[in-house]
């Protein structure tokens, strides 16, 4: 088979066509995300790696315990913004089947909203940490700590940069396959952060309280 | 797909939102979570099992949340982001298990354990 044919076939079978009729441009971008969202589980799987290490006692180097250092009832707090906020870009993606343009950037501006309460919520709680002296470099133990919170902070705030962006493009643009794609990977990714939360939430704040 | 490609609304990715599904969610998880939370407030029960007991709800919760929120189903517009999924927790659970064994062989023998710690340690 000729190179020539070979393209041939694969443009009649729609894959590099963008224009071709069975060429999903949705289907395949919204997969090719969510395999990029596990690679980035994977960084969470190296800090949860690094968090059950350095939550050893022998990596305290003297500093706080971690029942001294999490408040669990402030990161509920946390919980329940980012859960609404979730909820609210669910809301979003329901007004989109419903192809209804006002209720989705209503329900895009409550989930940003919510998402800054949140971050709102973490900078305080870091904020009373630092105050009380408790900092990254303290202790091995708080240097994972600080890292794993931070590092969920800032999925957040990409986030909610990412829904600002889409506010304007949907209002730009309008629903055409590029916005409509991106909106589903947004959703991926919102809803994955609320899947990290969980383990973050029970492993450094929960049963931080008996390490 | 061809619909797709003239209505980007008609696609499956966009038709699977489920309004009832995400309110599910949220109530579940969030109850989920604040069960847990009381657990490790009133300090209601032994810290080995508050580490099993949150161990388990984040399972449950977790779970809820591939299916409710990740949508990881078996049907033709989902599969293969679920079966991606099932790939990559071995992965997740071999990088974090391996790492805690080793390091848990590691601290046994390498580091010198006060009385106090090693009380701490097995309580």
């Amino acid at each position: 088979m000729s190179v020539m044919s070979r393209s041939e076939n694969a443009r009649s079978l729609g894959l590099w066509d963008r224009d071709h009729e069975g060429h999903d441009v949705i289907g395949t971008r919204t997969f090719g995300f969510w395999l990029y969202m596990l690679t980035d589980a994977m960084v969470y799987a190296a800090l949860f790696a690094t968090f059950g290490v350095l939550s050893h006692v022998v990596n305290l180097a003297g500093g706080p315990s971690p029942a001294a250092v999490v408040h669990p009832v402030y990161a509920y707090g946390e919980t329940v913004a980012l859960f609404v906020s979730v909820l609210a870009y669910g809301g979003a993606m329901v007004a989109l089947k419903a192809g209804n343009k006002a209720a989705l950037i209503g329900a895009l501006g409550a989930a940003m909203v919510a998402g800054g309460v949140f971050l709102g919520l973490a900078y305080s709680d870091i904020e009373r940490l630092f105050h009380a002296g408790i900092v990254p470099q303290a202790s091995g133990y708080l240097s994972i700590f600080f890292g794993l919170i931070l590092y969920h902070a800032l999925h957040i705030l990409v986030g909610m940069v990412w829904m600002l962006v889409m506010i304007v493009q949907v209002m730009t643009r309008g629903f055409t396959s590029n916005v409509v794609y991106r909106l589903i990977n947004l959703r991926l990714f919102w809803h994955f952060q609320a899947v990290i939360w969980v383990f973050v939430f029970t492993f450094v704040y929960l049963q931080g309280t008996v390490l | 797909m061809s619909a797709s490609h003239h209505d980007p609304l008609s696609h499956p990715e966009v038709q699977l939102a489920s309004g009832r599904g995400y309110v599910a969610n949220f109530l579940v998880t969030t109850l989920l979570m604040g069960f847990g939370l009381w657990l490790s407030v009133t300090h209601a029960v032994a810290p080995l099992t508050l580490v099993a007991v949150t161990s388990g709800i984040a399972a449950v919760a977790v779970g809820v949340q591939a299916y409710l929120l990740l949508h990881m189903n078996l049907s033709e517009a989902q599969i293969w982001h679920t079966v991606a999924m099932i790939l990559f927790l071995p992965l997740f659970v071999v990088t974090i298990g391996l790492t805690a064994w080793m390091f848990h062989g590691l601290y046994a023998r390498t580091m010198i354990m006060s009385p106090h710690i090693g009380a701490f340690l097995h309580r």
